[in-house]
């Protein structure tokens, strides 16, 4: 209520005010009437190429510029200071001659009169204030129920001291708009359903995220019993306390061992470890699997080709000899337990042979200063510059200056087989038509030309207080573990892309820091968490829960992990490329040597950072081929296989099938599905008919989505 | 090493938000039934086409070269190539659309398409779904909704891509999985062409995989309880893939040296390199065969550079871009109407925008969205028209603008959709087939 009143008092009291002076300001007056009235979108006048040959800076984002286009550009007739109603930049919006973007403006909107004034007054470049920050209100809202209305509200600060409700002309747009009802005029918003909403509101080129939050049920959910083992149980369950959403219970000891055993080291816990910890009594036997986990070979094996495809490693099939070299050294890192801020300075201060030195093969995943750039920052920071290379980011801080000074730290890099530091190099800025000064994205410009901004960088990046550096690396281990990032998609954080957990990003950023941004104890700190543990069997109320974590989300297995896991479940090695049969898929140095195996089980593509695992090939290819390729008739009977081999031993049908349960889903068949296959045993009567069944069993065991999923 | 054959590397994931787990099908067995359920209870249109084969030509092609030439421009507009009259007064096409010329009389073609769209990814993802590309929900393509709203015939799957559907597109976007095209795969264009896996495997027959599915269901029912569950939930995927292979007769469909050779070297293309002709001859046989949506992907039209190379890349070159899509389109609809069946089924040429009217410093064209054009013939839509036009340089629409948006409406109200049906999201609201305020082109219907 009281935020309504506020704003009532500054529209009673006018719009514009010009503490200042009186005269209408270019840049803090008329330039949000072009924003607010969708002038210098990117579908208008704001595209790169303009419209109607007539070009603004997207969102004015540059006020010089389109001071000039609107003022200078035709000989100056956009404005008519005789005639200031008959300017083009009156006539258009109001619609009042043709114009392509058609009617915007009534001739009595306070928009068209603060325009008229500003050319009644000269049409000058008068600006009194500098413009330093805009705060929106509410930035995060709790309401009990939908169709309540909220008002949202932006005011400006300037440089002199004074302020300016500007609600009138910023832009508030719901990122789902089935989900909350936005008036533009009045800037109420009113949330149609239940869960967490965001708003964007911008001002000028000033963005940020509203969140919105409504419980999905009317009742409250007791989660006082719930366990918590860290501080990961203590926000995820007062998010789940906010949104009313009732819990999973925790899952049971099969689950849990397959689960994390397949997550810490991408592979099937083996049949007597399985026995043992189900037998264990031991009250912290989970925390003692997970230690165990994290010091295998195993461990560094499969976090090393984790690592390996977030760095897009084997980019490059005509140079086996570097991304061998690159690999190994990467896992030697991963073995070692070196820090991931260690991890990140060397491959960005990298140079050499990539036949010899193996981080250098970092500079060879890409090719260009600013496709490297692009990466860079993907990777480490978690952002995406790409947009910005043409145009200030409409949803971020990011600026063309941050882009291509970034590009310009790599643009004396020579990334030949030997990487290195060219004396000199640029990246033109699209828009000076200059060699853009180096810069440190977001943050402060590389004076100094004949230096190497790598080390600054490098230096920026892994300080303990950068931004970015840890939260991006902690999401995407957390999404590696829980099937979804706190932020989603993990190389998209950005202000207006907000976490589904703020709190706990940055308690667990913090953790990962103090910890010496070390892989293992980040993994086992989630791991060991009640929430990693949940069940993925839903309770009443939170099927529908794809992101607060109510339940485990079940997960597709990675195309690898799921080759190998197959291959060792039928105890039978796969072969792939020119490689030596048994070579596991998870340690195959170039990740896109050819095999139309992995193709089908949904391997990530070359252009991709593989955070999602979903098959391209489609459903019906890949079971055409489950059911009529290679993949497993091929290898299910051969005399070294784990069937063939029970076979040999004479071992009594209901046994073989208790172990490939055991050895395929970590537990045995009880209750009725024991008595299921007992009854299908018991209908086949010579031995050749028993193991064709089992044949059968075992090819239905792996094709199960039980078996392709954790 | 770009393996994209676009200009960017922007990918599918940036846009796949909803249904991870669908390609596995899991847990989503019942929901699937649920929206067929809801979806019929709508009022459904009577359908003039029962099947549509969308000729989608990926990158984008240029207007300019294909169906709005612009003789009368200025060179770096008119680019390197020429036009010529076609069967319809004062209608040209490019120099290379010779074979469509001849035919325009069974052939709309919209002039007037406009979109803000001119990334790959987001222009795709509008031209195929009639929705602008949203962070919160990814739309599903024509051929998806189809698949979904009409119940399977037979069982040749009802949402084919030949050979591939661009990889860059989530095809079933918040519908099950089950509804996303299936990919052929391999190269019709190849004497060789065959479909992978649809034969027994040695040793296999179909007493064996019938009971290897009716495991399969045993183990999935299995839940994390103790006990396994009373229901068997059916994996719809595997069930789909069994289906097919016990039906030799619909396999035929994609055995291509069924057809006489002369009408193989017609839709043209044989062992060239360019696979559209023997694409859209396969696609014709799965309509045929009652199939009610099939994509032939054509790569390649994101021509930055020479545009001169769509006529020919070399001195002899007969199966450039142009030609070979000439070649396949106007042999595709002749045959369709040769056989009684264009009526009923509609073909529409497309990309997901057009290219720059001046021709860049690289001989080429950028991307454009503001203007380009869309080719219709079949399905009951009114032929040898021109719908809209551009301006006098192909830059906007001089009159009838018409968005994606606009098209797809058109496109499902001719199949038989109310473009007003409302499908289910996963979590349960109704989302329109195409956006509110969407416009059918009432010349074509």
């Amino acid at each position: 209520m009281k935020q309504i009143v506020t704003l009532l008092i500054a529209l009673a009291c006018g719009v514009v005010q010009s503490p200042a002076s009186d005269r209408v300001d270019f840049v803090n007056d008329v330039m949000p009437v072009l924003t607010k009235v969708g002038c210098n979108t990117g579908a208008c006048h704001g595209s790169a190429a303009g419209r109607g040959n007539f070009k603004l800076s997207l969102y004015g984002g540059n006020p010089q510029a389109d001071y000039e286009a609107i003022v200078r550009e035709i000989s100056g007739r956009r404005i008519n200071l005789q005639k200031p109603e008959e300017s083009l930049i009156i006539l258009k919006p109001t619609f009042a001659i043709d114009h392509g973007g058609k009617f915007l403006l009534d001739d009595d909107d306070d928009g068209t009169q603060l325009l008229l004034r500003w050319i009644q007054e000269g049409a000058e470049k008068v600006t009194h204030r500098e413009l330093e920050r805009v705060e929106f209100t509410p930035r995060t809202y709790f309401i009990e129920k939908t169709d309540v209305d909220v008002q949202l509200r932006a005011e400006a600060f300037y440089a002199d001291g004074s302020s300016q409700d500007v609600t009138p002309w910023t832009v508030f747009s719901a990122e789902d708009s089935s989900a909350v009802r936005i008036d533009k005029d009045s800037a109420v918003a009113t949330p149609l359903r239940g869960g967490r909403h965001i708003i964007t509101a911008r001002y000028l080129d000033s963005v940020a995220p509203i969140e919105i939050v409504i419980p999905l049920s009317d009742k409250p959910v007791d989660l006082a019993g719930q366990p918590r083992r860290n501080f990961i149980d203590d926000e995820v369950l007062s998010r789940l306390a906010t949104l009313r959403l009732p819990v999973s219970p925790q899952a049971d000891d099969s689950t849990f061992i397959r689960r994390v055993s397949l997550d810490l080291t991408g592979r099937l816990p083996e049949a007597d470890k399985v026995m043992a910890y189900l037998a264990n009594q031991d009250q912290n036997k989970n925390g003692e699997l997970i230690d165990e986990l994290v010091q295998t070979d195993a461990f560094n094996e499969y976090w090393s080709y984790k690592l390996a495809k977030w760095l897009r490693m084997g980019k490059d099939p005509n140079d086996e000899n570097g991304i061998a070299t690159y690999r190994l050294w990467l896992s030697n890192q991963i073995e070692k337990g070196v820090g991931y801020n260690e991890i990140a300075r060397t491959l960005i201060l990298a140079t050499g042979d990539t036949h010899n030195i193996g981080p250098a093969n970092f500079y060879r995943t890409v090719d260009g200063p600013r496709e490297q750039a692009e990466f860079v920052s993907e990777l480490f920071m978690g952002s995406r510059l790409r947009c910005a290379n043409c145009h200030n980011h409409p949803l971020d801080k990011w600026t063309q200056d941050d882009y291509h000074g970034l590009a310009s730290i790599f643009s004396k890099i020579e990334n030949a087989q030997i990487v290195r530091v060219r004396a000199s190099g640029d990246v033109i800025h699209p828009r000076t038509r200059e060699p853009a000064v180096a810069r440190i994205p977001g943050e402060y410009y590389l004076k100094d030309k004949t230096q190497d901004g790598r080390e600054d960088l490098a230096e920026w990046l892994t300080a303990e207080d950068n931004p970015y550096f840890a939260k991006a690396i902690v999401n995407r281990l957390w999404s590696s573990l829980m099937g979804r990032g706190l932020v989603e998609p993990v190389d998209d954080m950005r202000d207006t892309n907000p976490a589904t957990h703020p709190k706990l990003l940055n308690r667990l950023a913090e953790d990962f820091a103090a910890s010496g941004y070390r892989l293992r104890p980040m993994l086992k700190r989630i791991a060991t968490s009640a929430t990693y543990a949940r069940s993925s069997n839903t309770v009443p109320g939170n099927a529908e829960d794809d992101r607060y974590y109510s339940h485990a989300l079940r997960r597709p297995l990675e195309a690898e992990v799921l080759a190998d896991g197959i291959s060792y479940v039928l105890n039978v090695p796969a072969q792939y490329g020119g490689k030596a049969p048994g070579q596991r898929a998870v340690t195959l140095v170039d990740l896109y040597t050819p095999s139309r195996t992995l193709d089908i089980l949904g391997r990530c593509g070359r252009e991709e950072s593989c955070e999602s695992e979903t098959s391209i090939s489609g459903g019906l290819t890949r079971n055409l081929h489950l059911l009529n390729g290679e993949l497993i008739n091929a290898r299910i009977s051969r005399e070294e296989g784990r069937l063939a081999r029970f076979f040999d031993a004479d071992t009594a049908p209901m046994d073989i099938i208790d172990e490939l349960y055991l050895v395929a889903l970590s537990r045995k068949p009880v209750g009725a599905t024991r008595r299921f296959w007992r009854e299908q045993l018991a209908n086949v009567e010579s031995v050749e008919q028993q193991q064709g069944l089992l044949e059968d069993f075992l090819w239905s065991l792996l094709a199960s989505s039980k078996f392709n999923s954790k | 090493m770009k393996t994209t054959r676009r200009c960017d590397g922007v990918t599918r994931r940036d846009f796949v938000r909803v249904g991870g787990l669908t390609a596995l099908g899991l847990g989503l067995g019942n929901f699937l039934g649920l929206q067929r359920l809801l979806a019929e209870s709508k009022a459904q249109l009577i359908p003039r086409a029962k099947s549509c084969i969308l000729i989608w030509l990926d990158g984008g092609p240029s207007h300019l070269e294909s169906f709005d030439p612009k003789p009368d421009a200025p060179r770096e507009v008119r680019g390197p190539m020429a036009s010529i009259p076609t069967k319809l007064n004062g209608v040209r096409l490019g120099e290379c659309l010779e074979n469509t010329a001849a035919i325009m009389d069974k052939v709309a073609i919209v002039r007037s398409m406009t979109s803000p769209l001119g990334e790959h990814n987001f222009g795709t993802q509008y031209m195929m779904t009639g929705y602008k590309p949203s962070p919160a929900l990814a739309y599903p393509t024509m051929g998806a909704t189809l698949a979904h709203l009409r119940s399977q015939m037979g069982v040749l799957p009802s949402n084919v891509a030949v050979p591939a559907f661009p990889n860059q597109v989530s095809g079933a976007g918040y519908l099950p999985g089950s509804v996303s095209p299936f990919s052929v795969g391999g190269n019709p264009g190849r004497r060789s062409f065959s479909v992978r896996d649809l034969d027994f495997y040695a040793g296999l027959d179909l007493a064996r995989l019938d009971r290897r599915l009716e495991f399969v269901n045993a183990i999935n029912a299995f839940g994390d309880a103790k006990d396994a569950s009373k229901s068997t939930p059916t994996d719809p995927d595997l069930e789909r893939a069994y289906n097919l292979i016990a039906n030799p007769e619909a396999k035929r469909a994609f055995t291509l040296s069924d057809e006489p050779e002369a009408l193989r070297q017609r839709y043209g293309g044989l062992d060239s390199g360019n696979n559209i002709g023997q694409s859209c001859l396969l696609a014709r046989r799965l309509v045929e065969r009652g199939v009610p949506f099939v994509t032939v992907n054509s790569n390649g039209w994101d021509t930055h550079q020479d545009i001169i190379h769509l006529k020919a890349r070399h001195a002899k070159d007969k199966n450039a871009l142009l030609p070979s899509l000439d070649r396949a389109f106007a042999t595709l609809v002749q045959d369709l109407s040769d056989r009684g069946m264009l009526e009923e089924t509609l073909v529409v040429v497309m990309g997901e925008f057009g290219r720059t009217p001046k021709i860049n410093s690289n001989a080429g064209r950028d991307h454009w969205p503001n203007c380009f054009s869309v080719a219709l013939a079949g399905g009951g839509i009114q032929g040898g028209q021109v719908v809209g036009s551009s301006d006098a340089l192909g830059e906007f629409p001089k009159e009838r603008p018409i968005t994606p948006s606009d098209l797809a409406a058109t496109i499902y109200t001719l199949l038989g959709i109310d473009p007003a049906t409302e499908l289910q999201t996963p979590d349960g609201r109704p989302v329109r087939v195409t956006p509110n305020g969407s416009k059918i082109v009432s010349e074509l219907v």
